[in-house]
């Protein structure tokens, strides 16, 4: 029937033609990593904390990371970008992470926040870098996204130290094995 | 477009080779008057037919300051030499002959082939590369007509079963060599690039389905897709029925299993939740019952 011919613009294909695959592959890989790793901290500090006073803090920054996690799932498939093989692992990992943060108290839950973001928001930085570097006009859409999401992640950074993360048993101990885990993961990531 | 380049031979001996058989061919070409293939009324500067217009890539033939009309580059003159051999793969199986074959109906010289590895990798690895490729523009005009409205969006299994028919179709013409060609493929030598192209079909085949899983699921798809295209393969390899219709049904079969293999996942998921959801209600009716609920 001539009335009813839908033409669905394709919308979720991007075009291909004349990214930089390599470069774009590991990035979304990587991100969408880590926004599925910070979703899965977040639930498992949830899991300790969700009836505490910092709960509907705590709610409120893993809504927004559920919001990045669904862009770059969209982002994934509009590249054609494969995921890591360690998604499962990233699973564990990170509610463990998450849950064992908590078990330290409130401040030990900030404190796991603050490491994490400042190292998601270093590593979204230098990707901004990378992608001024090769062609800030090709990828406008894709350095939006990645500002946008920076902002985001230094916000919850900035919350983090408000509810007295530096007051957390060991500060500067967790802090410093939580980045090195972070700075593993993204490594893997992008890779595997 | 998933395109992979064939290995390709040490580039300096291919240099040479190829400059040499340029002269050679040029002098070849001379109009004989007993050649029924020349053009009686051929322009001495006329060599090989045009291509089409290379652009700025740079030619290989400009050794001796001469430089001809078609600026080919050494990767698309292979290309032709491999694509014209493919017709002689029947008689001669995946092999150098082949090529030298091919090369003498492009009008150049039989040395042509020893810009190739002797084992015919290379021809193999070009037609596998070619296949890929013309079954991708064959599912993106599916595509185009299912967003057109012009054509039904088929069922999944419909959809994987038909796109892995079309492929293993191309390979007919070329069965009875096709077993030699497998085995080429699996020389450690080729795995890297005949793996890719395996992958990348795959992957376009289940992107063309429209997968848009972006968790392990991507990974078990493929796996899986790739274990039926294999196995649907091999079956082929043996399969003398007319028009290779075993090989048809044991795909169905095998796409079927893998659907109800989904579909038992799922099943396994929901029972699993289900039973959870259970203990967890029957652990908080105890914990009330003994009065642990309290909040204190």
């Amino acid at each position: 029937p001539a009335g009813a011919v839908s033409l669905r613009r394709c919308s979720t294909r991007v075009t291909l033609e004349g990214v930089n695959r390599p470069v774009i592959d590991r990035i979304i890989r990587v991100d969408h990593a880590g926004e599925y790793g910070a979703n899965r901290i977040y639930a498992g500090q949830m899991a300790v904390l969700g009836r505490s006073s910092v709960g509907p803090i705590i709610q409120q920054m893993w809504n927004q990371e559920k919001d990045h996690l669904k862009k770059f799932n969209e982002l994934m498939v509009a590249y054609r970008v494969r995921p890591t093989v360690l998604l499962p692992f990233w699973n564990v990992a990170g509610f463990v992470l998450g849950a064992g943060s908590a078990l330290l108290g409130r401040k030990g839950a900030m404190a796991c926040t603050v490491a994490v973001e400042e190292s998601i928001s270093d590593h979204y930085n230098s990707q901004i870098r990378t992608l001024m570097e090769e062609d800030p006009e090709k990828y406008k859409e894709l350095l939006q996204i990645i500002k946008q999401f920076r902002d985001d992640e230094r916000e919850h950074h900035d919350i983090g130290l408000e509810h007295d993360a530096e007051a957390a048993p060991a500060y500067s101990v967790l802090k410093t094995a939580i980045q090195l885990g972070c700075k593993a993961a993204i490594f893997l990531s992008e890779r595997i | 477009m998933q395109v992979v380049r064939c290995q390709l031979a040490p580039p300096q001996r291919a240099l040479q080779a190829s400059a040499v058989l340029r002269r050679v061919s040029d002098e070849l070409k001379e109009p004989l008057g007993s050649s029924s293939q020349q053009q009686f009324d051929s322009h001495p500067a006329d060599h090989q037919p045009e291509q089409q217009p290379q652009g700025p890539r740079p030619s290989y033939t400009g050794q001796g300051g001469q430089e001809s009309e078609d600026y080919e580059s050494e990767e698309q003159l292979q290309h032709r030499i491999l694509t014209a051999a493919l017709e002689f793969v029947p008689e001669h199986g995946w092999t150098a002959e082949a090529i030298a074959e091919g090369a003498k109906t492009l009008g150049l010289s039989v040395a042509a082939a020893g810009m190739f590895h002797s084992d015919g990798s290379e021809l193999i690895l070009h037609f596998v590369s070619q296949c890929n490729t013309k079954l991708s523009e064959l599912l993106e005009q599916e595509q185009k007509l299912v967003q057109l409205g012009e054509a039904e969006k088929k069922p999944t299994d419909q959809f994987l079963r038909d796109a892995v028919e079309a492929r293993l179709r191309m390979l007919i013409p070329y069965i009875e060599k096709w077993p030699q060609a497998l085995s080429i493929l699996l020389l450690p030598h080729n795995i890297p690039s005949s793996l890719n192209l395996l992958t990348s079909m795959i992957d376009d085949i289940w992107h063309y389905a429209g997968d848009q899983s972006t968790d392990f699921n991507w990974y078990t798809r493929r796996a899986v897709l790739t274990g039926i295209y294999n196995t649907t393969e091999l079956v082929m390899m043996q399969d003398s029925s007319p028009d290779f219709e075993e090989t048809w049904r044991f795909l169905e079969n095998r796409v079927a299993d893998a659907t109800n293999m989904g579909n038992t996942a799922d099943q396994v998921q929901s029972t699993g939740e289900a039973v959870v959801q259970g203990l967890m209600g029957a652990a908080v009716t105890i914990k009330n019952l003994t009065g642990l609920n309290q909040r204190r």
